[in-house]
């Protein structure tokens, strides 16, 4: 026989004796077990998570479509309108807000991270960790709620000022209460994420680098900064993906000119504009953006951050 | 910054690290303080301080809409963490036991509800349910909630898997449990301080959504969406007694879940 | 379009019997289910209350799910009602026509039995197949409206819509620190400066864009491109120093001085301006808009006997008189009004004389144009 079909004769031979009933009902038995662990959750994210992106994708490729309204027809126009300036204006400030809230939470952030894994005394450093995570759990309405009353004209801060004498602040309904409202949001965040990286840190690299003769401040920039790479990394990924996509904060404190993507979104399905085209071409892009955002920023971190072994 | 050692040495002279991080206690606490004591406050106005009182309180308490809104909260994320809880803990333990084909493209997907940003998942579901006309009710929102509630309450118990002693399951199949049994009474049992953290997380996770339930919730009316339309029309005294409420419910609730990450480290 | 923060603005339904249900399901709720039920019985509404406990469990005939504005009901009138019908109230608010558009044709509107739109947003309503025809043999008290309501422009001869309220739309601003006061829309841009950041408009894409085509002598309902083109252009120069968009919740501000003037619907500056003579509320000259709301079934509505008896209901004069001298919103039940007191009869900005009401125009569908309306007001919004 001529040497190709020998070789392809003789798999489809050993696949047709592997292939008889007797083995297919014994993979279809050993596959109940994972199917019966993995499958209900599986279908369910399939049906809630992966068939709705899917249907937004296709959706965001129809012009115009209202609620009610049949496909007519597909075309580039909506994702066209994001880059008009008043839209693309929306995505960078959207972007600046969430980079800005980073920054913040990483600079003031650090420090107490700091502090608390490696200054503060040993027997009491989860607890107060755990002080400083609390407000999360507190519902993030009601935190940026008590902003609202401390911000406003007629608010706390300005009864404060004005009782010390000094002159009041209009921070309401401008970019700077939005930015502290984001900051406040999701800085325990960051230093969660940075006090479990910085609790790993071992000493002895920064023992060995003092004995080397290196001054505090090059210790800090040439050891620890590049040890706990992954952990800022991971931090400043966390917070800059959930302030890029948060509604409460610029909705609330924000004024007239601080509209967000999230924002924009939501008045394009249950607002007035009732453009559920244009409404699913921007949470494309924003998913777009969020992707984007994990790409870069992987590149510093963990590369496989294997929680599912 | 000072290295460690320093810091032992100097612990008497203040660090500029430790005045940061007093600053960011109190960031981080005096707006919830301030809403405290503006919600003893008998005047309507935060600016005058009229005198301690219950008023606030007590008009809470009369609030039936609230608690409408409230016991809406409740139900839906009480089912959606009872049913995630199962799924989520099963989903966890088939990724770490076995491989297949598309392995990565399953763990993937069941990262997506915390990566994609709330509003996206939010509007995503709605364009599914218009699509195939369910009209929205308590259950769909109950639904939409089960995705991210199962999603997080994986990855705690996937966590703590990893930590898990195997040779307590080979133990039980060698003595002649099935391996339903062995995942049953001795697996689930390990793993149940994790999947009470998980619950719990997923469970305040849930109680504070607004986007997703929004979109998805129809004639249900979710503490969230209720609070959010009273804060946008206005200051109100009564929910700054309702946050000190809710406030403190949280914070039972941090305890709790740290009780249980406690426990489930010691095992 | 008017909707209106009673002075309690809590709205409540006297639906304990939805609440039990919904609260054996939710363990934790069960306890402060108990604990609320209690006190607010003990307490006690306040209101003709006291046989509610008893009808709720011989006559209940289901629940009646409402989407309204916010505050068009109150504790009172829910109450009022279920005692008389023995069928409970649920309401659920929204602050704008199209937001409860959206939220119906996004399938979230199935629970209500009974909405409250605005008299151009009926019109689109009816066209888009939303809305039953009603069964005229049904309502009882229809001939009690005026004249004006009996076969309104936006539903010839009533078919799908009973005529609620109607009011205005004004300026409210704070009389004692504003030395000059507002006549017109252009006191918001002659005077920008004074008001920087101090001064609200509605946030309601046709009474504003409408607001500022009237002060530019265009009509509330242009559909000429170039015109909504220049209205948006004026409101786009007025934004820095606009506060917010602002349909409701603009009280405590103008009340502790955050603001200065506010664009609201009559329903709420009136009673304003009434408990505090500080504040005035007065109607442009170059004209507002006056609107008019009203009650419909829509075609999803599930328990459309009880939208009949709610309808019913707020026809009877004596209702609509007492929840007009609670909530003052102009009625169009003739009847109703001559039960009035002399004072909100002669309520100028209630009912406004008829010259100026000649300048105001009702807001109307404009078809094709509302693409561009939406469009220019998410760009102002979005700017």
């Amino acid at each position: 026989m001529p040497q190709g079909m020998d070789k392809g004769i003789k798999p489809a031979v050993a696949l047709g004796r592997t292939l008889n009933l007797a083995n297919v009902l014994k993979m279809l038995k050993a596959s109940i077990r994972p199917l019966g662990l993995l499958g209900p959750a599986g279908v369910w994210l399939l049906l809630l998570m992966v068939l709705p992106t899917l249907l937004i994708t296709e959706l965001s490729f129809v012009p115009g479509l209202r609620p009610g309204e049949a496909i007519e027809g597909y075309g580039l126009l909506n994702y066209l309108r994001i880059l008009e300036p008043t839209y693309l204006q929306v995505l960078r400030r959207s972007a600046t807000f969430a980079t800005g809230t980073t920054l913040l939470c990483l600079l003031l952030g650090f420090p107490v991270a700091y502090w608390l894994a490696l200054m503060a005394p040993k027997r009491w450093r989860n607890l107060l960790l755990v002080l400083f995570i609390l407000p999360l759990w507190t519902s993030s309405l009601l935190r940026t709620y008590a902003w609202i009353t401390l911000l406003r004209p007629s608010g706390v801060i300005n009864l404060a000022l004005g009782a010390l004498g000094l002159p009041t602040q209009s921070l309401m309904n401008t970019h700077w209460a939005v930015y502290i409202g984001m900051t406040y949001s999701f800085l325990p965040y960051m230093v969660l994420i940075l006090y479990a990286s910085l609790e790993r840190l071992d000493l002895r690299l920064l023992e060995a680098a003092a004995d080397l003769g290196a001054n505090p401040r090059t210790t800090f920039w040439r050891v620890t900064v590049p040890q706990t790479l992954p952990g800022i990394a991971a931090g400043c990924l966390l917070v800059f993906v959930t302030s890029l996509g948060d509604f409460v904060v610029p909705t609330l404190l924000g004024g007239p000119s601080s509209m967000t993507i999230s924002r924009l979104i939501y008045n394009q399905f249950l607002g007035v504009a009732r453009n559920w085209g244009f409404g699913s071409a921007l949470s494309m892009v924003l998913i777009l953006m969020v992707s984007l955002a994990i790409a870069l920023l992987l590149k510093y971190g963990d590369r496989n951050p294997e929680i599912y072994s | 910054m000072n290295s460690a050692k320093d810091a032992t040495k100097n612990r008497r002279r203040l660090s500029w690290q430790a005045l940061v991080t007093v600053l960011m206690y109190s960031f981080m606490y005096i707006p919830i303080i301030i809403l405290g004591v503006y919600s003893f406050n008998e005047s309507r106005y935060g600016a005058i301080w009229k005198g301690f009182s219950l008023t606030w309180y007590r008009k809470l308490m009369g609030d039936e809409r609230l608690f409408l809104a409230l016991g809406d909260s409740l139900k839906i994320a009480l089912c959606a963490v009872a049913v995630s809880s199962v799924l989520g803990t099963l989903m966890a333990v088939g990724l770490a036991r076995y491989r297949f084909p598309g392995k990565s493209l399953y763990v993937g997907v069941s990262y997506l509800p915390l990566i994609i940003p709330d509003i996206a998942i939010a509007v995503a579901t709605l364009v599914f349910l218009a699509s195939v006309s369910i009209p929205l009710s308590l259950w769909t929102a109950i639904a939409a909630h089960m995705v991210f509630c199962l999603a997080y309450i994986a990855i705690v118990v996937s966590s703590r898997l990893q930590g898990l002693d195997p040779n307590l399951e080979e133990a039980a199949l060698d003595l002649g449990a099935t391996p339903t049994q062995a995942l049953i009474r001795v697996l689930i049992p390990q793993l149940m301080p994790a999947i009470l953290s998980g619950c719990l997380l997923a469970f305040v996770l849930s109680m504070d959504d607004l986007l997703i339930s929004s979109f998805t919730a129809g004639g249900a009316n979710p503490l969230p969406i209720e609070i959010f339309s009273r804060v946008k029309t206005g200051i109100k005294p009564d929910i700054n007694a309702l946050s000190v409420l809710l406030i403190l419910a949280s914070g039972l609730i941090a305890a709790l879940s740290e009780y249980f990450r406690y426990k489930s480290e010691r095992i | 379009m008017p909707r209106r923060i009673s002075r309690n603005s809590l709205l409540s339904r006297t639906s304990r019997r939805r609440f039990l249900q919904g609260s054996a399901a939710a363990l934790a709720g069960v306890g402060l289910a108990n604990c609320q039920r209690t006190i607010g019985e003990a307490g006690g509404t306040g209101e003709t209350a006291s046989t509610d406990a008893a009808s709720d469990s011989t006559q209940a005939s289901g629940t009646l799910h409402i989407y309204t504005w916010a505050d068009y009901t109150d504790d009172e009138l829910a109450a009022q009602f279920t005692e008389a019908t023995g069928i409970d109230v649920k309401v659920d608010v929204y602050d704008s026509n199209e937001t409860m558009l959206a939220k119906m044709q996004a399938g979230g509107g199935a629970d209500y039995s009974l909405i409250y739109p605005s008299d151009y947003m009926v019109t689109e309503m009816i066209d888009l197949e939303m809305l039953t025809e009603l069964d005229k043999s049904r309502l009882v008290g229809l001939d009690k409206i005026r004249e004006k309501w009996k076969s309104p422009v936006y539903d010839p001869d009533n078919s799908h819509s009973v005529p609620y309220s109607w009011g205005t739309t004004g300026l409210l601003y704070n009389s004692e620190l504003l030395t000059t006061p507002p006549t017109d829309w252009d006191y918001l841009w002659d005077n920008s400066d004074v008001l920087s950041r101090k001064m609200t408009m509605l946030d309601d894409v046709r009474e504003t864009m409408g607001a500022v085509l009237s002060s530019l002598g265009y009509s509330y309902n242009a559909t000429d491109p170039a015109e909504l083109e220049a209205a948006y252009q004026k409101l786009l120069e007025l934004k820095p120093d606009l506060a917010s968009f602002k349909s409701f919740g603009w009280q405590d501000e103008l009340l502790s001085g955050d603001l200065l003037l506010s664009m609201v619907y009559s329903v709420e500056g009136i009673p304003v301006s009434l408990e505090n003579p500080t504040f005035k509320y007065v109607i442009p000259e170059s004209g507002s808009s006056v609107w008019t709301d009203t009650m419909v079934i829509p075609t999803s509505a599930p328990n459309v006997d009880a939208a009949y008896e709610w309808i019913n209901f707020n026809l009877q004069p004596k209702v609509s008189q007492e929840t007009v001298e609670r909530l003052f919103f102009a009625t169009p039940n003739g009847e109703a009004m001559t039960m009035l007191s002399k004072e909100l009869l002669e309520n100028e900005n209630l009912f406004p004389p008829e010259d100026l009401l000649a300048k105001c125009e009702g807001i109307a569908p404009v078809g094709e144009a509302n693409a561009l309306y939406d469009e220019y007001w998410t760009k102002v919004t979005s700017a």
